[in-house]
């Protein structure tokens, strides 16, 4: 099939594949079962938020961008919310703070344990898969009946946020995070001691310190190799000040490795949590927001589950966001995989892949969905053939 | 002119042909549900695996462009044969084996062997790159684990002075469980068998996150139903052959029922256990630990028959 | 080390090579770059492992202006270090930097579709997120680029 004189035998996967969850394309070039190349193209699931987000005023942008993400959409609207309400020089309650770092860390167990089971589930270990989704739903039921949804809770209003954490709520929360601390405690042995789960993760997927930092890598996938690199508390924002994390390190930066920093992050969510619901400041929940916001551009920051989450907005003065750029954290670490992959296993690349907690729909924010003809500027010969046909 | 049937019959109801499929999907049902409680999960209904094999026969079968359609159409044929054919030398049911000759272990072996060469063929035959690296993990699993799983199956033989499986079988009965003494044999057997069979951990070859469905990538309708058939009935005679030549024989219906389903029990809980082994570390695991492990049986067998007979 | 000593360091490495800086806001530095010589001041990041890329950002000022901007955002801890390269709009070209960091290919991939800047000797130009049969010479995310709305579609049945 293949002559002896091709060399490259091209594994292509995705945008539909069973390894991916979400649409992406990968080539992987193979020599046997080795990777020696390895290329990426985004894009299935665009939706043209960016330019979306500029289109709308203030307020709306913060629903739009809310859905940059389902997983992380918590960290999308307060990224957003933060970076605005600096710019606009008001600055919400502590109430708010609160409520918003306490949804922020849920939303981390949550995201984290789904990615326990998903990377569980590349291994071919679908029994952790399983365990670890329905325990995942402890977080869920927490966050729906804190909230009303399970994913993009819309929590936030700029100034502040929606619900309060009455007492009910915050027994329910103190009772599910106990039953998770004790499952918790499960899973980190599992990983640490499961030898054919080990034969998937040890030595998998290796990133040394130097090349985590040569990459700029961010996330768990960076404190697996090493790096101490956590916006909560390099540049706490929110309450990060006065209920701080410890950042989980470990330094062997593999598969395993990342999968105790991911496991043994969510002690520290569950502890951090604890204190802010038994300590949760009186007050407001939300203040007044002009509907301008004063000219004036800003970088905002935080630690969304998979790594720094970056916006950078831009006023003019008016009612809508002049520029709204989004980076998200799994783009920043796709470069990992592109390098990491090469002299890999071909069996290995799912769980490389898997390994930084990939998000598509993250990647995919920035373009426009074009219905196919209706584009008149962008494509005048399409659109004519439609008028052709349709007359 | 008279003729008898009785050949036809238990080619065709029982204990081959219906009987040998029938069983094979409720044993399928029995593997997945079991795996599914262990997992957590609700698992499938007692007719699903009939019905998937329903649909999928009902379904037209798509020949891609690129294969020998001639080999497309005839290796699940032959691998189904191979597989319904193997299930006349075996103690089906507890009943003695339809046809019985000297050898027939090396035979049912064989025939098994082929239902995986056959899939490993129909991987190689298409062009679609899953199918080829299928079929590669799907060969090089066979020629892993095929010689340490007929070692283990060889020492209870030996023990009978008999390679004929109804000879081993009766020889069997009633003596205390070959499990015990040669629990290292039983163990490289049971392992083999999930190898065999591809079942998790040794599911490499159809890893469905890495390489969709394995080298049966591109069959579909009656192809892929003829193959999940002839592994449902490779599930029931492995199981058969383990338990009859390990567990004390199968002299009646309930014995048979009881010690398959135990194993099938142990082999399903098996599944659940573990992740999924990459096709080096397989390989390594079979020729580094399961093939000594089943020489070493065999030499204790060998010893001790010679000092003690 | 504070914030404000890091930002003092990336000063003192690459202050002498931009043409202005301004503190928009506390823990942020920008400074003006021109496209010549920002190979030279992402070297002397580089080479000082001062922080790390953390995104691109393309910036269209819109018609009446007349230029994009493309924003490097270093990170380091709490600060943010932008190196802003003013561009025309019509032909704007600039230095690949993915001979000094690989890992910017994504960033210039997306910038060049999205705005239309020509990232000079980047490895990979294929588009990453637009699809493949989006029209050349058009970039969504520059101000000239009006979201297409669609057209209501027409009751079924009252086609013409």
């Amino acid at each position: 099939m293949t002559g002896p004189h091709v060399e490259k035998f091209i594994v292509p996967i995705g945008p539909q594949h069973p390894a991916l969850k979400e649409p992406a394309h990968f080539e992987f070039t193979v020599d046997g079962e080795t990777v020696t190349s390895a290329s990426v193209r985004f894009g299935y699931v665009h939706r043209g938020l960016e330019k979306g987000a500029e289109n709308r005023n203030w307020a709306q942008a913060l629903y739009l961008l809310e859905r940059v993400c389902g997983i992380c959409s918590h960290a999308h609207s307060t990224v957003y919310s933060l970076g605005v309400e600096r710019l606009a020089g008001v600055t919400a309650p502590p109430r708010a703070q609160a409520i918003r770092q306490i949804l922020l860390e849920l939303e981390r167990i949550h995201s984290h344990m789904l990615w326990v089971g998903v990377a569980a589930h590349e291994a071919g270990f679908d029994t952790l898969f399983m365990y670890s989704w329905r325990d995942r739903e402890t977080v869920m039921d927490i966050l729906e009946s804190f909230t009303g949804n399970r994913v993009n809770y819309s929590a936030n209003v700029l100034g502040g946020v929606k619900y309060d954490l009455g007492p009910a709520q915050a027994d329910s929360i103190l009772s599910g995070l106990d039953y998770l601390e004790k499952r918790l405690h499960y899973y980190m042995k599992v990983v640490n001691n499961d030898e054919s789960f080990l034969g998937r993760t040890r030595g998998v997927g290796t990133m040394t310190t130097e090349e985590a930092e040569n990459l700029g890598a961010i996330g768990p996938v960076v404190r697996a190799s090493g790096v101490s690199r956590d916006l909560r508390v390099d540049a706490p924002y929110l309450l990060y000040a006065d209920f701080p994390i410890n950042v989980i390190t470990a330094t062997a930066g593999d598969l395993q490795a990342r999968f105790v920093v991911r496991i043994q992050e969510l002690f520290e969510s569950t502890r951090n949590i604890r204190a802010l619901v038994e300590h949760l400041p009186e007050g407001e929940l939300a203040v007044r927001f002009p509907r301008k916001v004063r000219a004036g551009e800003t970088v905002s920051r935080i630690e969304a589950p998979r790594g720094g989450l970056f916006y950078f907005i831009k006023s003019d003065g008016g009612e809508n966001p002049f520029r709204v750029k989004v980076r998200t954290p799994s783009l920043r670490n796709f470069m990992s995989v592109i390098v990491g992959a090469v002299g890999h296993q071909l069996a290995d690349i799912p769980m490389i892949l898997s390994g930084i907690d990939p998000c598509f729909s993250c990647n995919d924010r920035t373009v426009i969905v074009r219905r196919e003809g209706r584009d008149g500027s962008a494509a005048p010969s399409e659109s004519d053939s439609r008028k052709d046909s349709s007359s | 002119m008279s003729m008898d049937i009785s050949p036809l019959l238990k080619m065709l109801v029982f204990p081959g042909g219906l009987t040998l499929i029938a069983l094979g999907l409720l044993y399928e049902y029995i593997d997945r549900k079991l795996v599914a409680r262990f997992q957590n999960r609700v698992g499938p209904r007692v007719l699903q695996p009939l019905a998937d094999t329903i649909k999928l026969l009902a379904k037209e079968e798509v020949i891609p462009a690129g294969v020998i359609p001639l080999f497309f159409v005839s290796l699940p044929i032959i691998a189904m044969a191979g597989a319904l054919t193997a299930g006349l030398y075996i103690p089906l049911a507890g009943f003695a084996p339809s046809f019985s000759l000297p050898g027939d272990l090396i035979i049912t072996v064989f025939l098994l062997g082929l239902l995986t060469i056959c899939i490993g063929l129909a991987g190689a035959n298409t062009a679609d790159r899953f199918s080829l690296l299928g079929a590669t993990r799907t060969l090089t699993q066979l020629f892993s684990y095929e010689a340490p799983f007929l070692l283990a199956l060889l020492c209870p033989a030996i023990l009978a002075d008999s390679w004929q499986i109804s000879i081993v079988d009766t020889s069997v009965t009633g003596h205390v469980w070959l499990a015990l003494p040669l629990f290292i044999g039983f163990f490289v057997a049971v392992i083999g068998l999930m190898g065999k069979l591809e079942l998790a951990p040794f599911d490499a070859p159809e890893a469905e996150s890495e390489i969709v469905a394995g080298a049966l990538t591109e069959y579909s309708g009656r192809g892929l139903a003829l193959f999940r058939l002839g592994k449902d009935v490779e599930l029931v005679i492995g199981i058969t052959l383990v338990s009859a030549f390990y567990l004390g024989g199968l002299s009646n219906p309930l014995e048979f029922l009881l010690k398959t389903l135990g194993l099938l029990v142990v082999v399903a809980a098996l599944q659940a256990l573990f992740a999924r082994l990459r096709i080096d570390q397989v390989v390594g695991l079979w020729w580094r630990i399961g093939a000594l492990l089943a020489l070493l049986q065999l030499l204790i067998v060998v010893i001790l028959k010679g000092v003690i007979l | 080390m504070t914030t404000e000593s890091l930002l003092e360091e990336a000063v003192q490495l690459i202050g002498d090579k931009a043409g202005g800086q301004s503190v928009p806001e506390p823990g942020r530095i920008d400074l003006t770059v021109e496209p010549a010589r920002l190979l030279e001041c992402v070297s002397a990041l580089k080479d000082a492992q001062w922080g790390y890329l953390s995104a691109i950002t393309g910036l269209d000022l819109g018609p009446q202006d007349g230029h994009l901007e493309a924003l490097y955002h270093f990170c380091q801890k709490a600060a943010v270090l932008t190196l802003r390269v003013s561009l025309p709009r019509d032909g704007a070209v600039i230095p690949s930097i993915c001979g000094l960091i690989p890992s910017a290919t994504l960033f210039e991939r997306e910038l060049m579709e999205m705005f239309g800047i020509v990232c000079e000797g980047t490895p990979d130009p294929h588009r990453l997120f637009l699809s493949d049969d989006w029209p050349a010479g058009v970039y969504p995310l520059r101000k000239d680029f009006i979201v297409p709305i669609p057209a209501p579609r027409p009751e079924k049945g009252t086609a013409e």
